[in-house]
């Protein structure tokens, strides 16, 4: 196969890897932003309303446009999930590394404290921050979520350096005198970075799922655009109204899948490569 | 000879059996000191969570108007008046001695007291959960190897692997829909007659996700060990297909599906939580939930603790279990 034709491959199978995640992100982005619908304005004589031509997702509490809260919603939840994932990756990604390079104690102690978050209950972590807050806002919810989300990357990249430490270019980096701080960041870190990377889109999947459940119970941001609050208010009015339970359950579950999706296709790439 | 080894072995085989069940404990002792230490942090978390943040608890259990000596009465009451490390102290004490005060929503009944009376219907929902889901993970999981069903294996496969991907907050509500509102064949949520179908129906939702994963795992566990030579011999020797993969391979796959039951348990319990709150079902989710919409603070310490407890119990059973299937489980 020639080069040219690798290449090209190599960038196909790159967008089908984000594809799913951004195409998703963009519908609802575009949806969001171009129409004037918004989840805030309400019309009250529409509340329950099953979908019309006007409003092709119907209406739910109060007469909110479920189209507009749902595309709002999920901007939203995806901006949080790729926040909350990128802030995981930054801080987990060189801590493994440096746990897989330096050995002993250090290492130990990293891999425990990855034990400890995660086999925490992230949900009663949660709970447990949040009922110190007043009205918890979005920026709260990620914070908790940051408290855990930095364990899973800190774990796959602890274990690729391992391996990479064996490696022959680490010892003669080494021998060239490099320190081990340098060796980290210019040599471990850029290797490791196609199978830490899978890990992204499965923690974006995670926050996602966490920020939906905790809207579901009540613990969602007060101005309750969030997936979770629609679930809730589907329940509520199941025998009212089951088309704003459906749009929500099916909401959910595109969103996501598309994010465990664009994870599956990364690590197809990553391992292909 | 051959005799004197038989009366030999006949000798030592009670202390062997005792040996064996103290080596069981010593297994079960250590792989639970993590999830202690977990239990600790946990504690801990919903403690300073509460006194180091900004903000005044008493005003968050009062409300912004509340006079400062209606407060000050409170943060008494809370012990909030004294220093931080005395507080610590006397927190951890009150654990230890499951006392952490009376409710501040109920005067006179004492937090663990609620959380004593919720957490027996959170048991039955996670335990039985757990144990649905192992069954039908496992059964899947062999299913998904033996040569039963032929060509439709894949199809299993499939099915486990969608319902791995799809969220329990979006089937749970929708098979509700269709099972309690269109078909009528289980109980509404929030009937209060609802009893042991509305349990089991709650139980099953729960227990798919975790079906699912052990299916997952446990289908590739099998499958690695399926050219393995003790299960050619025991095919050689004339085993059927169920006794080879059950009998045979099934405990030697007990490892990694005993790691993804215990590695599911925190989402199991998050899972459950917000199952009572969809079923409307007395538990420790629901006390949580009431106590931290009340800011009722010493029954939302003591029932977040009570859960982190029970999720400590549950996956010290999963070890156990383990250990006592695969002896390689075991501490030396």
């Amino acid at each position: 196969m020639s080069t040219d034709a690798r290449a090209r491959r190599r960038r196909n199978r790159a967008l089908s890897a984000v594809a799913p995640a951004a195409l998703l992100a963009l519908v609802t982005a575009l949806l969001a932003a171009l129409s004037d619908r918004s989840p805030a304005r309400l019309a009250l004589d529409l509340a329950w309303a099953p979908p019309s031509a006007s409003r092709p997702f119907g209406s739910g509490d109060a007469g909110v446009d479920l189209l507009a809260l749902v595309s709002h919603a999920t901007v939203r939840a995806l901006a949080l999930a790729a926040l909350v994932s990128l802030f995981g990756f930054l801080v987990g990604t060189p801590l493994g590394a440096a746990a897989g390079i330096f050995r002993g104690r250090f290492e130990r102690w990293t891999l425990r404290a990855c034990d400890l978050v995660q086999s925490f209950p992230t949900f009663l972590l949660a709970l447990a921050v949040l009922s110190a807050v007043r009205s918890p806002s979005r920026l709260h919810i990620g914070l908790v979520f940051c408290v855990t989300a930095w364990a899973p990357f800190a774990r796959v990249a602890a274990a690729q350096a391992r391996v990479l430490s064996e490696s022959q270019f680490v010892e003669a980096a080494r021998a060239l005198g490099l320190g081990s701080v340098a060796i980290v960041f210019v040599h471990v870190i850029p290797n490791l970075l196609g199978p830490v990377s899978v890990q992204i889109g499965t923690s974006a999947a995670g926050v996602v799922l966490g920020e939906t459940a905790l809207g579901f119970v009540g613990l969602g941001p007060p101005d309750g655009v969030s997936l979770g609050s629609l679930i809730e208010q589907g329940t509520l009015a199941m025998l009212r109204a089951p088309h704003v339970l459906t749009v929500g359950a099916v909401a959910v579950i595109l969103v996501s899948g598309s994010l465990q999706l664009a994870s599956e296709g990364v690590r197809r790439w990553v391992h292909l490569e | 000879m051959s005799g004197q080894g038989a009366a030999a072995g006949s000798r030592s085989r009670p202390t062997d059996a005792v040996f064996a069940l103290l080596r069981l404990g010593a297994t079960v002792l250590g792989r639970t000191g993590g999830a202690v230490l977990t239990l600790v942090a946990l504690a801990s978390l919903v403690f300073l969570a509460l006194r180091l943040l900004p903000g005044d608890p008493a005003a968050l259990v009062l409300g912004e108007q509340a006079s400062e000596a209606d407060r000050a009465l409170i943060r008494g009451k809370l012990g909030l008046d004294r220093p931080l490390g005395a507080q610590y102290l006397s927190f951890l004490l009150g654990l230890a001695r499951l006392d952490l005060g009376d409710s501040l929503a109920r005067p006179g009944t004492s937090a663990f007291a609620e959380v004593g009376r919720a957490l027996g219907p959170t048991s039955a929902l996670a335990g039985l959960a757990v144990g649905l889901g192992a069954l039908l993970g496992i059964a899947a999981a062999v299913a998904c190897v033996g040569p039963w069903l032929g060509s439709r294996r894949e199809w299993l496969h499939r099915a486990v692997l969608v319902v791995a991907a799809t969220p329990l907050l979006s089937f749970a509500p929708l098979a509700t829909y269709l099972l309690a509102v269109r078909l009528r064949v289980v109980p509404l949520p929030g009937d209060p007659e609802s009893g042991a179908s509305g349990l089991l129906f709650a139980s099953g939702l729960l227990s798919l996700p975790l079906a699912a994963q052990v299916a997952r795992i446990g289908r590739a566990a099998l499958l690695d060990l399926g050219h393995a030579k003790f299960l050619d011999v025991a095919a050689a020797k004339g085993g059927s297909p169920w006794r080879v993969w059950v009998v045979h391979a099934l405990p030697a796959a007990s490892a990694p599906i005993s790691v993804v039951i215990a590695a599911q348990l925190g989402a199991l319990l998050g899972g459950a939580v917000v199952l009572e709150r969809l079923f409307e079902r007395p538990g420790l989710g629901t006390l949580m939930l009431s106590a931290y919409a009340a800011r009722d603070i010493p029954v939302l310490e003591a029932s977040v603790v009570a859960a982190g407890l029970l999720f400590v119990a549950v996956q010290a059973l999963a070890i156990f279990i383990h250990a006592l299937i695969d002896p390689r489980g075991r501490e030396p």
